[in-house]
């Protein structure tokens, strides 16, 4: 299942949705949240996350096939949220479920390496009254070498 | 002349004031030579050619050398994705 929504995510949903009966041995979970990167003490930090509608969800799939390709697994969940998001505020989450814990961990980790630089959202980020766009940062596309082994 | 559909985000958007754009071009051309053409035709667009710049056809990651051909749907130039 992927998901691209406004809308915050419950973690416990997610988490029944992944195991099937008698067959799950391993489900690992991902949370992101939006960190405190404000200074000032009475600034609060939030985003704006842009995503193009269409190729974004395009995107998740093709790094979910792969995953699928890569190792044996039984379900993968994938939501990402776009719009306004304030400090603590939820915005990513990757699960998998799998018969054993090792695919499931390297299934989780490889699909958000890719997530990070391979689907289209852009974060606005905004500290008072001032915004402006996050670059990309060049350690997360050093992250996927590791799985071209 | 063939037209194609270029859609912008994010960073890219802001400063070419733009998030859709009609271009009549002569196909096949490829993505660096649409990029060109684009930057000479819009008002602000050199912004286009800056380090890094990504593209799309039809949903998928491009690169300059990739060609549009008209069957092309919709291209897209954005900045380096910042998701997750």
């Amino acid at each position: 299942m992927i998901l691209v929504q406004e809308e915050d995510f419950e973690v416990e949903l997610l988490y029944k949705r992944l195991v099937k009966a008698n067959k799950t041995g391993a489900v690992a979970m991902f949370v992101g949240l939006v960190r405190q990167f404000a200074e000032g003490p009475n600034e609060d930090s939030s985003f704006e996350l842009e995503h193009y509608p269409g190729m974004t969800e395009h995107n998740l799939q093709v790094i979910v096939d792969d995953a699928n390709a890569r190792w044996s697994l039984l379900d993968v969940c994938v939501v990402h949220r776009v719009g306004r998001l304030h400090v603590d505020d939820q915005i990513v989450f990757v699960g998998v479920s799998a018969t054993h814990r090792a695919e499931a961990f390297l299934a989780c980790d490889f699909i958000m390496d890719y997530l990070k630089s391979r689907a289209a959202f852009w974060k606005k980020e905004t500290q008072g009254i001032q915004s402006r766009w996050v670059e990309a940062n060049t350690k997360d596309e050093k992250s996927l070498e590791r799985w071209s082994k | 002349m063939p037209k194609v559909r270029v859609v912008f985000f994010a960073s890219l958007k802001e400063s070419i004031g733009l998030s859709e754009y009609i271009a009549e071009v002569a196909m096949p051309l490829s993505i660096g030579e649409l990029k060109h053409q684009l930057a000479t035709e819009l008002d602000k667009g050199q912004t286009l050619l800056a380090k890094g710049i990504q593209s799309s056809i039809d949903f998928e990651f491009a690169r300059d050398a990739d060609i549009v051909f008209d069957t092309v749907n919709e291209v897209a130039f954005f900045p380096p994705v910042t998701g997750g």
